[in-house]
């Protein structure tokens, strides 16, 4: 954290902040984000497990959202919440090489681009948990789907946030051609949300009649 | 190490280079080193006396009584086999701990800084191959050891096999086990369904309980008997033992359930058949067939 | 250990616009403005929720508790409120508000959030600096532990009382749970907090740590947390010990919100905290200190977070979720609509083991550490210690059901579960090993932290033995629940961790404050409360065996004896740990100034002046060896050698 630097051969920007050669920061910030992306994941899996755990068990029955009705939630809005995520961290992406190449004003606009698509597909989110044929008392199946959508929809809120600060960045120059590194970390993280976005629409779309139709019923002894 | 007291003497005549493996040789001088015996002597000191206190803990367990079947002799067994396996180790290392705090080794007192500095031992091949090689065989051997009994005890205890396709089916008595806040109850399904609040059986006959819970987790632990299962609301859980011993026992709960959870205990009496019967007739049940 | 030599020369950087003063808003931000921010935002949301709910439900809404409708709901909006309002008033929200609209931080900035020439203010501001950050966690451990040892105090009185109910049986199980959780917090932060921030960027040779900013932001979520957990006991308390099984959480009254709110924000905190010690030390570490020169306590730190980093979230959704079944009605733990007892005990034991190792890791790396220094002998085996350390990191993973041998979720797991708990066993020896052989024929030099190292050692033993006991799923179906599994990990969380980290702070001590802990007052204060320690937990040990259960405040009379002894032995504790405290709040105002190495350790943080300056190199080190180039050829190899050599030829066979 002190203005000195070493060496002068590098012709790399500076960090005004500690003086550094950006590549250095860079390479602290790559592994801070692996780090936070390892974190994150066991966050995901403490979800699926949840999920998972209790479609095996289907304690007192009370998997299926109410009985006899299957009012299991639609499929297609997972799908389609992922794929536009997924659109999205391809834009990221191709901001970043992009802006690699020095087109800084194209990196911008995907950026934004991105940004946008992580705006729609929020909504997307709200909309689809407002319209889920249960609510969050009705059974397990009905608590660990809404909690997966609940999840992505903290994630995409965040999403939201970085790809628009990476657009402002980018516009202020604060990102720049020979700085751009910032855009890869973004993308980085938002690749990690579209695999856990896409894990949740599997289970969803794979575990929805649970295998064990011969739990107790509460509080009884059936033999 | 048992050979250290006749090596001694020999040591001091002149030995004869040719005919003896190095390693001996090493043994051997290493033994001579003012501190080694004093380490051996100090670990076989203190592993005895580690032993000795597992009897005092085994005594401690059976002061109410036990034990009370099979398992918990099962159960003591292997505290006593534990014990055994991981004393030397133990006794070892508080050998050197002792060793070295009582300055066997010298020692520096005072605020001035040592003056000189110790051997500069960076590792040593035999030492850390022999530590692992011993460590690991100690393990496996818990390791083994724990397995055996484990499928030992889950066998007496019925594991997860239900008491009608045990091979002693027969006599075995089906037990319902309820905890709720604060209390257990007993039912006797074969015994025209007769409820009770205290768990009485009859001795020497294999029992077999499906365990469940009305609210909270609580756990059924039949404390002489060395019995122990939690009680889940929403499941069944299965555990058993055979009562070998005439007398009352106790039964606590062992896992928090709130308010009264101190309270939440009962007691096992074992009884003889015939007492057993009277005792079913006395609730209004049919007899045992 | 080093050799330094000018690598950084002054060069000057070009600096965006300075906009304001340096530091900007953070100038108006001190933890008052903190705290007033944290209970208005707190009352707010606790109205405008309280005014929804009304709307939404219109009073009719059914709960199982008998609260008044929509309180559950307040109590939570109000604790995030209160967390949110908190660190927006220290300022933590300033970074990347400005990180977004691409201000970045100038140098001036910079230095002005690292606290440089602020005073004794710095202590109380979003401070960056990872000195001030390590100060400012050892407080907030002394506070923990001031506040968990007193509820210790109360939980013995209780049991030591057998003729009498001294508290109401609901606080007594909130006392019991709050001490736990309590402690648990404290123990966790109580190395890797004042220790792994102060002393492990400098041992590693760097000016600060990777993320500064992340530094205070881990530190001021922490302090953050605490309240919404104290408060419970104000609530009703939460009954269910530290582990809040579910389903009996769900039947707490609100204060259980407290602690589910704390331990979401203590798993960021913890979190972010491990991101940045691991990025520090895998980045930032000095010129020339290749992994085979690291010292053992930064390889015990970073053992440490990654376990942290990679379990925690596993608590944190353990209680989202069950927040979740509170205020939201979902059910996830409540089994008569399909929740499972056993999801939240398995997600609660994925962390709530590795925690235990989160704890006895660096406690043991800085023993590790700390033994050469006072045996002026080489570390033994360092590379076997590197060993036991990761070999503990990776069987972490794989041990959780052995808390949950009894629970019936899965009996046949009992077998491989048994199996890998006992082979941990393994990788811990190493650590013994390690220990052992620095002792072996070194001359020690009695201060207090060599005292520690013996006195964790005998406690590990004991919790060693009696947790071969508890690993064995046959013998813990007599043990499990009782209170013999209670002394046996306060043995190794107390005895090992607690006691380790006493003297790895007094270790430490005159580098932090720049003075000596007083050695004699210090002392007493140590050894007095391990003795009572030893009385409490043998006496424990012997309740346990008789068949005590865990967590009751009457029992059978058989254990009255026991339970005596050890209320005894826990005041003897309370009053050594008193003593302890007075030494280092004395030494701290007025001790005896320190130099920059009192102890003669080789460790980089021992190169340093103290008081550490502002960036803690002038020049950055260059290292050229590891820093356990002690002793003096060892004189009984020599003798080896030369004679085997004369007698057989055999050249060099270690034997010592
Ligand atoms: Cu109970």
């Amino acid at each position: 954290m002190s203005a000195t630097t070493t060496g002068t051969t590098s012709p790399e920007p500076l960090s005004p902040t500690t003086g550094e050669p950006v590549s250095e920061v860079a390479r602290r910030n790559r592994l801070g984000i692996w780090l936070i992306i390892v974190s994150c994941t066991t966050g995901t899996v403490a979800l699926l497990v949840a999920y998972a755990y209790l479609w095996s068990l289907n304690v007192s029955g009370g998997w299926a959202p109410t009985a006899g009705q299957a009012n299991w939630a639609d499929d297609w809005p997972f799908w389609a919440i992922a794929l536009g995520m997924v659109v999205a961290t391809l834009l990221l992406w191709r901001s970043w090489r992009v802006m690699q190449s020095g087109k800084s004003g194209a990196s911008v606009a995907l950026a934004g681009l991105a940004s946008l698509i992580f705006l729609v597909c929020f909504i997307g989110q709200i909309m689809q948990i407002a319209t889920f044929p249960f609510g969050p008392q009705d059974g397990a199946y009905a608590s660990a789907t809404l909690w997966l959508a609940l999840a992505n929809c903290i994630w995409l809120s965040l999403a939201m946030f970085l790809a628009t600060a990476v657009m402002n960045r980018a516009r202020v120059g604060r990102i720049a051609p020979d700085n751009a590194s910032q855009i890869q970390f973004i993308a980085m993280f938002a690749t990690y949300l579209c695999i856990a976005a896409l894990l949740g629409a599997v289970f969803t779309l794979t575990m929805k009649a649970s295998p064990n139709q011969s739990s107790p019923a509460f509080g009884t002894f059936q033999s | 190490m048992s050979t250290v007291d006749e090596r001694t003497p020999e040591a001091e005549e002149p030995e004869s280079p040719t005919n003896r493996p190095p390693g001996m040789h090493l043994a051997t001088r290493w033994m001579e080193r003012p501190y080694a015996r004093r380490i051996i002597l100090l670990t076989v000191i203190i592993s005895a006396v580690i032993i000795a206190l597992t009897f005092v803990m085994v005594a401690f367990m059976n002061l109410s009584g036990g034990p009370a079947s099979d398992i918990q002799g099962e159960i003591e067994k292997t505290m006593y086999v534990l014990t055994f396996t991981s004393a030397p180790l133990m006794g070892f290392t508080l050998a050197i701990l002792t060793y070295s705090w009582w300055g066997g080794w010298g020692k520096v007192k005072g605020p001035e800084e040592p003056t000189e500095e110790g051997p500069a031992i960076r590792t040593n091949g035999v030492a850390v191959v022999a530590w692992i090689t011993v460590c690991s065989l100690l393990a496996a051997f818990l390791v083994i050891w724990g397995l055996v009994e484990l499928a030992t005890i889950t066998a007496s205890s019925y594991g997860s096999v239900p008491a009608n396709q045990q091979p002693n089916a027969a006599k075995a008595i089906d037990i319902n086990v309820t905890g709720q806040q604060w209390v257990w109850s007993f039912q006797y399904p074969d015994q025209g369904k007769i409820t009770s609040s205290e768990l009485v059986v009859p001795i020497n006959v294999p029992l077999y309980f499906n365990v469940t819970s009305l609210d909270v987790v609580h756990s059924f632990w039949v404390v002489e008997a060395g019995v122990k299962i939690d009680a889940n609301p929403g499941a069944i859980t299965n555990t058993g033992f055979t009562p070998n011993k005439l007398g009352t026992f106790n039964i606590r709960c062992a896992e928090l359930c709130g308010l009264h959870h101190a309270y939440m205990e009962t007691n096992l009496r074992v009884v003889t058949q015939e007492q057993f019967d009277s005792w079913v007739r006395e609730m209004g049940g049919a007899k045992t067939s | 250990m080093s050799a330094t030599a000018v690598i950084h020369e002054q060069k000057h950087v070009p600096q965006p616009r300075q906009v304001g003063k340096p530091g900007g808003f953070l100038h108006r931000t001190n933890f008052t403005t903190a705290v007033i921010s944290g209970i208005v935002l707190a009352a707010i949301f606790y109205f405008i929720t309280g005014a929804i709910v009304q709307k939404v439900t219109g009073g009719g809404q059914q709960n199982n508790l008998s609260l008044p409708d929509g309180l559950q709901q307040q109590i939570t909006m109000m604790y995030i409120g209160w967390i949110i309002g908190f660190m927006a008033g220290i300022g933590a929200f300033a970074g990347p508000i400005r990180w977004m609209l691409g201000h970045d931080l100038t140098h001036a900035d910079a230095e002005y959030m690292a606290g440089k020439d602020m005073g004794r203010k710095k202590f109380w501001k979003y401070t960056t600096d990872h000195k001030v950050v390590g100060i400012q966690y050892l407080i907030v451990a002394l506070i923990l532990f001031g506040l968990g040892g007193l509820l210790a105090m109360l939980i013995r009185t209780e049991l030591g009382v057998t003729w009498a109910e001294v508290f109401n049986p609901n606080f007594y199980n909130s006392l019991i749970g709050t001490h736990g959780i309590v402690m648990i917090i404290a123990m966790i932060i109580a190395v890797t907090g004042p220790l792994g921030n102060f002393i492990v960027p400098i041992m590693c040779g760097a000016r600060d740590m990777a993320f500064p900013r992340l530094n205070a932001l881990s530190l001021w979520l922490l302090v953050a947390a605490i309240p919404p957990l104290v408060s419970n006991l104000l609530m009703g308390g939460i009954r269910d010990g530290w582990t809040v099984y579910q389903p009996l959480a769900d039947q707490a009254p609100v204060g259980m919100i407290g602690y589910q709110i704390t331990i979401i924000v203590f798993a960021f905190s913890t979190g972010i905290a491990s991101v940045n010690l691991i990025t520090t030390v895998v980045t930032m570490r000095a010129r020339g200190m290749t992994w085979s020169r690291v010292p053992i306590f930064v390889y015990g730190v970073v053992g440490s977070s990654i376990m942290g980093l990679i379990w925690f979230p596993m608590f944190q959704y353990s209680q989202i979720l069950a927040l979740s079944d509170r205020v939201l009605q979902t059910s996830f733990y409540t089994p008569a609509s399909g929740g499972s007892v056993w999801l939240y005990e398995n997600l609660f034991w994925l962390l709530g083991h590795p925690e235990v190792y989160v704890i006895v890791i660096p406690a043991t790396a800085a023993l590790l550490e700390i033994m050469p220094v006072f045996l002026r002998k080489p570390l033994f085996s360092y590379k076997l210690a590197i060993a036991g350390i990761f070999g503990i990191v990776g069987l972490s993973a794989v041990v959780w059901v052995h808390h949950m041998y009894m629970t019936g979720w899965a009996p046949s797991s009992n077998y491989p579960f048994m199996m890998s708990t006992e082979m941990i066993s393994i990788p811990f020896s190493f650590l013994l090993l390690v220990m052992l052989g620095t002792m072996w024929r070194g001359k020690p030099w009695m201060k207090l932290p060599m005292m520690a190292v013996y006195a964790v050692i005998w406690n590990k033993v004991i919790g060693g033995i009696t947790g071969v006991y508890l690993s064995d799923t046959p013998v813990d179906q007599y043990m499990h629940g009782s209170m013999f599994v209670v002394a046996h990990f306060h043995f190794m969380l107390m005895g090992a961790g607690l006691f380790g980290a006493m003297g790895a702070i007094a270790y430490w001590f005159p580098k932090m404050t720049n003075r000596y802990l007083d050695e004699l007052v210090a002392s007493i204060g140590f050894w007095t409360a391990f003795v009572g320690f030893q009385i409490t937990f043998f006496a424990m040990f012997v309740a346990g065996l008789q068949g005590m259960p865990r967590r009751v405040l009457q029992f059978d009379q058989a254990f009255n004896m026991a339970n005596w002894i050890s209320t005894v032995g826990a005041y003897v504790i309370g009053i050594g740990m008193l003593i302890f405290l007075y030494a280092m709040i004395t030494s701290w105002r007025s001790g005896k100034l320190a130099p920059g190495n009192p102890w003669g350790a080789h460790t980089l943080e021992a190169q340093t002046e103290t008081p550490v300056p502002h960036e803690n190199f002038p020049v950055l080190p260059v290292v050229t060896s590891d820093p356990y180039d002690f002793g003096v050829p060892d004189p009984y190899e020599m003798l080896d050698d030369a004679e085997l050599e004369a007698n057989e030829g055999v050249s060099k066979v270690g034997a010592s």
